[in-house]
């Protein structure tokens, strides 16, 4: 088995960049939504929210392949790969959950701002920081999604030592060869970083 | 001066209107009484008075010039004559204090500049006790007396309330209403929506009856008859 500090890391660093990646562009997206109201697109990504991990990881295998559009990129089976994937995969989870929590939060506190005077900037800037709590719980929520991933990691990854097996690609690989204790072993360090995760996204949700 | 003049609202094309035509005006040192039965529109009413909705059709001045006319930073600067407090308090996290100062953080005023008003709504209004307390944590009562002073420490000249007293105890209305007298005889113009009939009426100077979206003006002696 690969050294577990290594993996965990690097799982991690996976996790985390997809996380944060995701946020840059799913948290515009979710204000987008709650302050036009474009209902549609938000049922759009509510649907999303569901799709299979596998299926991604394909989608994202086409296009990287070398026979892909963006094969000459060589990003098939690094780990850019596996957090480009991740990220879109936390993508409608991000914004699902934060479209709903700004909406609240521009219907609730804009109109407090702009009551007491507030330009349409200063209102918007209120009802973001107002819901800071609720939108870092849905990013919690990704996080944990996204570290106990395995299609995307798998099939755009590789699963190659050292450089892109993550905890649970380490476990399928440990479960194939029969080494059971060592998989219940990374499994319990996953399932600890993805409780601790919900946990938290629990508790910071419950700030708002 | 605030003035709607026939005013139509709905807030989307395929819903009813809430105002038809209703007019309304609010002048400095007087109190209007807003009320009407249940979703009448007189929230809709106060919340078009502050400028907060843009009507459909008919016009809204601010001593004299119409504020949907004018461009965004002239239209706040007009508006800001005017604060509206909604019946449900809305506290931000932190204490009773920020939320205090929260408007004249949002105007860029500093809280020194207002000090004379922030030790007399608090006073006035018996919060001492509670300033450093979690806003979040507040009795509903508790809460509606801080954004009404809220929206005091700005020194509004034109007051927009929407049910003040509903939350309020007996000692809490004496309190409140003894303070809107003493603002009406500095001369601020004050519009209260409420049921409250008792309190309302008691510092009306006069009454708006809105029903079906529409605007009758009455003394508040032939309201309570």
């Amino acid at each position: 088995m690969e050294d577990l500090v290594g993996v965990t890391a690097r799982t991690l660093y996976i996790s985390t960049t997809a996380t944060i990646l995701a946020s840059l562009w799913g948290i515009p997206i979710a204000y987008l939504i709650a302050s036009r109201r474009l209902q549609t697109l938000a049922a759009v990504f509510e649907a999303l929210v569901g799709i299979p991990t596998v299926l991604i990881g394909l989608l994202l295998y086409l296009l990287l392949s070398k026979q892909g559009p963006l094969g000459g990129l060589n990003l098939l089976y690094t780990p850019t790969a596996i957090i480009l994937g991740e990220a879109v995969l936390v993508t409608p989870l991000i914004v699902g959950a934060s479209h709903r929590i700004l909406k609240a939060s521009i219907d609730t506190y804009g109109e407090l701002a702009a009551s007491l005077g507030a330009s349409r900037i200063q209102a918007m800037t209120l009802a973001l920081a107002e819901s800071l709590p609720g939108i870092a719980s849905s990013m919690a929520m990704a996080f944990s999604r996204a570290v106990g991933e395995l299609g995307i990691a798998l099939l755009v990854g590789g699963n190659l030592k050292g450089y892109t097996r993550t905890l649970s690609t380490s476990i399928a690989l440990e479960v194939s060869m029969g080494e059971y204790g060592d998989a219940i072993r990374l499994g319990a360090v996953l399932l600890s970083l993805s409780l601790g995760f919900s946990i938290a996204a629990r508790l910071l949700g419950g700030r708002g | 001066m605030i003035e709607a003049r026939k005013v139509w609202l709905r807030y989307t094309p395929s819903q009813e209107w809430v105002l038809r035509g209703a007019s309304l005006t609010l002048a400095p040192g007087r109190i209007v009484a807003l009320m009407g039965p249940n979703g009448s529109g007189k929230t809709s009413m106060l919340k078009v008075l502050a400028g907060l909705i843009k009507p459909g059709r008919g016009e809204v001045l601010y001593e004299g010039s119409n504020i949907w006319a004018m461009d965004e930073s002239r239209r706040l600067q007009a508006r800001r004559a005017a604060v509206y407090v909604s019946e449900k308090p809305v506290m931000v996290r932190g204490t009773v204090m920020d939320n205090l100062l929260l408007g004249l953080r949002l105007r860029g005023t500093e809280p020194r500049q207002a000090r004379d008003a922030l030790d007399r709504v608090v006073e006035g209004l018996g919060l001492n006790g509670m300033l450093g307390m979690d806003a979040r944590r507040l009795s509903a009562g508790q809460a509606q007396m801080v954004s009404i002073a809220r929206a005091l420490v700005l020194k509004p000249r034109y007051l927009l309330l929407d049910e003040p007293f509903s939350h309020l105890d007996r000692a809490r209305r004496r309190l409140l209403a003894e303070l809107l007298g003493e603002l009406r005889g500095e001369g601020i113009g004050i519009a209260i929506a409420g049921h409250e009939e008792l309190y309302t009426l008691e510092l009306a100077d006069s009454v708006a009856w809105i029903e079906s979206g529409k605007v009758a003006m009455h003394e508040p002696g032939s309201v309570l008859i």
